[in-house]
């Protein structure tokens, strides 16, 4: 019952985290872009294309984190 | 009368028995069980080869995919004069734009012909698996089974009701998808700079022999990282989103037995319906976003492996 508690608690706190760094990180990617396109509304695409990547790599980490939190649960 | 008797009847049954939201969510986005397959199949090498429902909306989405495109683009090809219309317009966007905006600055001008129509095939149909998993169709065969049809439990429909009908979100069918990249990034490296070159990319030129070995495991790791990440991605975004919706949808069911029906009407009327809307709305990009995703990331990573300049 202990363990079963303590992965719950465990795959909690760890989304959050990862709910935190992905927004952090979403939030700055989210910023260069705005300051990009208003520097230089003429480049919008590239800055867009240039965005994109690191975007969804991101992302990824993200649900890979999740994904394992919801392994810890399961897994327990 | 009948029919309002017949709804005081299955609530009380609901009723009854409790509403477990987890246990209705997974139903509506799993994969049906191996226990009552749509089709039984014998099993081969200890692989049960059944078709369930993924399976079977695998097929169906191949299916549309393949007599869309093929009876537009040949209707296209049998005009006088080439000029596009209707449909045949959307789809020559969606070429053009792959073309010019994933696959020539990612994989190079060079290689991007022979790249193209693989990447084409992987964006198309992935939004139709994810397009097609958002309509509820079997919700609604559900309530005319429940009303019209009245088909058994056993039958083929009554089967056909259980499980979700996103395919792409099944881990199983991702990661199918995943491999097929993963052979590309290899197959592109290959034909780029040859069997042994390609294998001798990965480890950056110039560093000493020390860090090369150590590096080897390294990158051996991130060349199967890649398709592990592609498969979560898709499959845990295309599971999230119908996870949310159904879980704001439940919420009139866990209200209705906590306060009565009149609170769990009005928590659907005020909350649930115009958030699960406003959810559908933003799925609708999800399923545009993720199919672009995949093909840009497969891009890149087959562009990395021929432009591999270390």
């Amino acid at each position: 019952m202990e363990g079963f508690a303590l992965a719950y608690m465990g795959a909690g706190i760890g989304l959050g985290l990862a709910v935190i760094g992905a927004g952090l990180g979403i939030g700055k990617l989210a910023a260069g872009l705005a300051e990009g396109i208003a520097r230089q509304p003429s480049a919008q695409a590239q800055i867009t294309g240039a965005v994109n990547l690191p975007l969804f790599l991101l992302e990824g980490v993200a649900i890979l984190a999740e994904v394992f939190a919801l392994l810890i649960v399961l897994l327990k | 009368m009948q029919i309002e008797a017949q709804v005081q009847e299955q609530a009380a049954e609901a009723a009854s028995e409790g509403f477990n939201a987890g246990e209705v969510i997974i139903e509506h986005v799993a994969n049906s069980g191996l226990d009552h397959p749509l089709i039984h199949l014998p099993t081969i090498a200890g692989i049960d080869f059944s078709v369930t429902k993924h399976v079977f909306m695998l097929w169906v989405v191949a299916a549309v995919v393949f007599l869309v495109v093929t009876t537009t683009v040949r209707r296209y090809l049998r005009q006088d004069r080439l000029v596009p219309s209707g449909f045949m317009n959307a789809l020559e966007t969606v070429v053009e734009f792959l073309r010019d905006v994933v696959v020539r600055p990612s994989v190079g001008d060079k290689w991007a012909g022979s790249w193209l129509p693989l990447l084409l095939t992987l964006f198309v149909f992935i939004l139709s698996a994810n397009a097609i998993g958002l309509i509820p169709v079997f919700e609604v065969l559900g309530l005319l089974n429940h009303w019209v049809f009245h088909a058994g439990e056993e039958s083929f429909l009554g089967r056909l009701l259980h499980g979700g009908s996103t395919a792409t979100s099944n881990f199983n069918v991702t990661a199918a998808l995943a491999v097929i990249s993963f052979f590309a990034i290899i197959v592109a490296g290959s034909k780029a700079h040859g069997a042994v070159q390609h294998w001798k990319n990965l480890v950056p030129h110039g560093v000493s022999p020390f860090l090369a070995i150590a590096l080897i495991p390294i990158e051996i790791l991130g060349m199967l990282v890649r398709p592990f990440a592609l498969t979560m991605r898709l499959a845990a975004n295309m599971t999230g989103g119908h996870i949310a919706v159904l879980a704001i949808l439940s919420f009139v069911f866990i209200f209705t037995e906590m306060a009565g029906q009149f609170v769990g009407m009005g928590i659907g009327v005020a909350f649930s319906v115009p958030l699960a809307v406003a959810i559908s709305a933003l799925e609708i990009i999800v399923v545009l976003v993720q199919a672009y995703v995949f093909t840009l990331l497969t891009a890149v990573f087959i562009g990395m492996a021929i432009h591999a300049h270390h």
